[in-house]
């Protein structure tokens, strides 16, 4: 999350990029040329902006099988998620969709671009696994671009920002081992968005983290490609007691 | 590996039927693809079905010996790479603590 977002003072985070045009802003990225982001649906009508969010994060963290194996795994880690503490719906004054800031351990949900509820899901999870990686590791969000492109990478490779389903509507076509792609070139997205580097420097980090990090799936054990493979994972995790004392 | 008395499949058999089910599913095949560029490989998910089934069917020594040295391989695979990161011994200590005064103030 740019230090620049909407209502809070500077405060450098990992940032969720909306998509892309490769020549973005140092701080945020730019939107394609779409217009107008699309309405949220029947709720932006009756609700205002921040209930709104509020109402799609509820139902995310009731019933989204990605996050909710990630709370499972930060409380486990120490780090208990309370919703009025750890989240905050704000309006963002560039175009990222949500960001983690590490100096208040609370994830930023930018409300006035969060499009409907499988984008909030999504930032959440995004956010949650930069989240679950404060916690369980000291990673030095500000100083370290190797940490911050680390991070970076995971969150892009097992939130399913990079799905097949993602990169078709960003009009982004391919098949053979394009995930990689994806994530490789959303983590520089990212990385962009709140450090102000060259992207040949933001390139370089995520080349040199990218065999480690993209091969940590922590919490999830595998890449989660979809909500199926978020249950398996979640009923590993509950079952790893029996794992690990039967192996 | 636990011995003897206590032991059990690391999963309930149930789990392993699942894995190879979703292993060899057509939406599995693309998804892997899309990630790896090969097809994916599932026999070992088949082998530890079979071996979960013959130790619940006759408690064979053999499926146990098999099942666990099939999950450990998983978790040296899961393991290999170095970390870019020091792991925490405890977590960060203000997690809990209430933001800055002059936030709530705003």
């Amino acid at each position: 999350m740019a230090g620049a977002r909407g209502e809070r003072g500077p405060g450098p985070a990992a940032g969720e990029p909306q998509p892309q045009q490769p020549d973005a802003c140092r701080v945020f990225p730019e939107r394609p040329a779409q217009g107008k982001p699309p309405q949220g649906g029947l709720l932006s009508r009756f609700f205002p902006s921040d209930q709104k969010c509020q109402l799609m994060l509820l139902k995310t963290l009731e019933t989204n099988p990605y996050v909710k194996l990630l709370l499972d795994a930060m409380e486990h880690s120490g780090c208990a998620v309370n919703r009025e503490r750890h989240f905050s719906c704000e309006d963002c004054s560039g175009n990222v969709s949500g960001g983690f800031d590490a100096s208040a351990s609370q994830i930023v949900l930018c409300q006035n671009n969060i499009r409907n509820q499988a984008h909030m899901s999504r930032v959440v999870t995004h956010e949650l696994i930069h989240a679950f990686d404060h916690c369980r590791a000291h990673v030095d969000w500000f100083t370290n671009v190797r940490h911050l492109a680390c991070s970076e990478v995971r969150a892009a490779n097992l939130s399913g920002d990079c799905s097949l389903v993602n990169e078709i509507f960003r009009l982004h076509f391919g098949l053979k081992q394009h995930h990689q792609t994806c994530v490789r070139d959303r983590a520089i997205l990212s990385i962009l968005a709140v450090r102000n580097i060259s992207k040949e420097v933001a390139r370089k980090a995520v080349d040199e983290v990218f065999e480690s990090c993209f091969n940590d799936h922590e919490p999830f054990g595998r890449i989660p490609h979809n909500k199926t493979y978020a249950r398996y994972a979640h009923r590993d995790f509950q079952n790893r007691d029996r794992y690990y004392s039967n192996i | 590996m636990a011995d003897g008395g206590g032991w059990r499949p690391p999963r309930p058999c149930e789990a392993y039927r699942a894995e190879w089910e979703l292993c060899r599913s057509a939406g599995h095949f693309l998804h892997h693809y899309y990630v790896h560029g090969e097809r994916p490989a599932c026999e070992q998910w088949r082998r530890d079905l079979a071996s979960c089934r013959a130790w619940e069917e006759r408690r064979s020594a053999g499926a146990q010996r098999s099942l666990c040295e099939s999950e450990r391989a998983r978790v040296e695979a899961a393991r290999k790479h170095a970390l870019v990161w020091a792991p925490r011994q405890s977590p960060p200590a203000d997690w809990h603590l209430p933001l800055p005064q002059e936030e709530k103030d705003q």
